[in-house]
């Protein structure tokens, strides 16, 4: 499977995605955003890991693959634990120490005063978990969304819940040519690979990378001229029309109606 | 037969750069099976983008279904959304043509446009797709297809349509020989069964009998340098010799070595002099 195939769509029907899959993309884009915007307006630890919760639940009840949550959930450590970490000291976040790191001697560095030891601290931890299990809840509801849904139903729920057609069809078209980008990408560097021997000066790679990526952009623009043209010869004169969407059966509803009470729920717990 | 197509002197030349047509004069009747034959740069395709009103002549005059094309013309009504439901391009690159996420969208698009009734889109959608075979591909995204299902969503894409002319450029190339095959049986149907004009660029001689009745043959110097029943221009060697669609190269019987031009897509017996005679 190439970089491409791995980023998109996994290929899987809707009726394949579990009971979740079968939900209306309206109903799934406007309950579990509702969600993810409480996830965000939440101050206290206990609604953000109730949150994750759900999302799990979602993910291991709701018969999608547990396996593409996972993934991306592996990633939120990577990117928060930088910004946290530090977040934990007391250099950074003042509080009462809860457990001593090492002796920095006290004094001033410059203009920073700089304390007697490096310590972790209650405030500290609290500010740390909090961003983490906000990321983590923000990346799992929005990683359950995407496995429970093709893209190509995401793009109709967003378009049914009244986003512009021209931003959908451009969004759509985005991720459709992605594929292709990356496609052109890789090729251009397993032609570089293959008529390679040996290591060459970063000087060199550097021109090679910059030649790609003109060589990509230039491959891009004339598939986009391709496209253009493509979308005035079948009578698209600048106004986007698109299919209207089916109705919304009781499921949809009742699963729209238990996101917006987890959500009130979750408020109501600060 | 009413026409379909009229160029009168037509030239054309991209943006700084030489002309890819010169003075191109033909006409193209109603339920014709022309085929535009040329080498690879020779305007095939520029040809059929003037055709199709994407680009328009800078001197003579391109005329289709009896209406000069101009932008204007193009994009106003009544003429501009009718003439988009009576023409219909194939483009050679699939990924081009097919843009929306899933394949219903894809087929729908084109009526949309229109301003069709969602209910008669939805039941087009449906018995398009099953004419050709492809019902199972509905809510697939189009990346997703290979080569040949590619070519299927974008030839139904066209058809939801009903177009009068169908425009193909290269719709042989990079398919697999079972998707070539099938291709061109449902062009043949087309034609046969629904009248539909083709209008085919390629350079695949071996093509030709199969999609075209009439050869216009382009030249390296971006003219028309004949235009001729299909069988006429096959058979005449030089011509084909002259636009770059076949080589001299040199092969081996036995101990001789020796070079002269011909097809391989035709037998064709030649003399090596002294009697040795033999049929390739």
């Amino acid at each position: 499977m190439g970089i491409a195939a791995a980023l998109l769509d996994d290929g899987l029907p809707a009726g394949r995605r579990g009971w979740l899959g079968r939900i209306d993309a309206r109903a799934k884009v406007l309950g579990l955003l509702f969600i993810l915007v409480i996830a965000t307006l939440v101050t206290t630890l206990v609604p953000l890991a109730l949150c994750v919760g759900a999302a799990w639940a979602l993910a291991l009840f709701g018969g999608i693959d547990i396996r593409r949550v996972a993934l991306a959930l592996l990633a939120v450590p990577a990117f928060t634990l930088a910004l946290a970490v530090p977040a934990s000291f007391n250099v950074v976040t003042e509080g009462a120490p809860l457990v001593v790191l090492c002796h920095l001697g006290g004094g001033h560095w410059g203009p920073w005063r700089v304390p007697e030891f490096l310590t972790v601290t209650d405030r500290g931890l609290f500010v740390a978990s909090r961003f983490a299990l906000r990321s983590a809840a923000c990346v799992s509801l929005a990683s359950v969304l995407a496995a429970a849904t093709r893209p190509q139903d995401l793009f109709k729920g967003l378009r049914g819940l009244g986003v512009p057609a021209a931003f959908v069809m451009v969004a759509a078209m985005m991720t459709r040519y992605l594929d292709l980008l990356v496609r052109c990408a890789e090729e251009i560097h397993l032609a570089k690979l293959s008529r390679s021997l040996g290591g060459v000066s970063v000087r060199r790679e550097q021109a090679w990378a910059a030649a790609s990526m003109g060589e990509l952009y230039r491959r891009s623009r004339t598939l986009a001229d391709s496209v253009a043209e493509a979308m005035v010869s079948r009578g698209y004169t600048g106004e986007v029309h698109t299919l209207r969407q089916g109705r919304w059966s009781w499921r949809d509803g009742a699963f729209v109606a238990g996101c917006l009470a987890f959500g009130a729920g979750l408020l109501a717990l600060g | 037969m009413d026409k379909v197509f009229d160029f009168r002197g037509v030239s054309f030349a991209y943006p700084g750069r030489e002309p890819s047509l010169r003075d191109a004069t033909f006409d193209v009747g109603e339920g014709e099976r022309l085929a535009v034959l040329g080498a690879n740069g020779s305007g095939k395709s520029t040809l059929l983008h003037l055709m199709d009103g994407l680009y328009f002549a800078q001197s003579g005059e391109v005329r289709a279904f009896g209406q000069r094309l101009t932008p204007e013309a193009v994009e106003r009504p009544p003429f501009g959304p009718l003439f988009r439901k009576r023409a219909g391009f194939l483009f050679q690159n699939s990924d081009a043509q097919l843009f929306c996420p899933s394949v219903e969208e894809e087929l729908a698009f084109g009526p949309l446009q229109m301003g069709w009734k969602e209910e008669e889109i939805l039941r087009r959608v449906g018995d398009t797709l099953g004419l050709l075979g492809i019902a199972h591909l509905r809510d697939r995204p189009p990346h997703g297809l290979s080569s040949g299902e590619k070519k299927k969503v974008a030839l139904a894409s066209l058809l939801i349509l009903s177009p009068v002319v169908l425009l193909l450029d290269e719709p042989t190339a990079g398919l697999d020989p079972r998707s070539q095959g099938m291709l061109l049986e449902l062009l043949d149907d087309l034609h046969g069964r629904g009248g539909l004009t083709l209008v085919t660029a390629t350079h695949d001689l071996e093509l030709l009998p199969h999609i075209a009745d009439r050869v216009l043959v382009l030249g390296e110097d971006h003219r028309i340098a004949a235009d001729l029943p299909t069988e006429r221009a096959l058979g005449d060697t030089d011509l084909l010799l002259s636009v770059n669609l076949i080589h001299a190269h040199r092969h081996r019987h036995g101990a001789m070595v020796h070079s002269h031009p011909h097809q391989h897509t035709r037998t064709h017996d030649h003399a090596h002099g002294e009697g040795k005679d033999h049929l390739h």
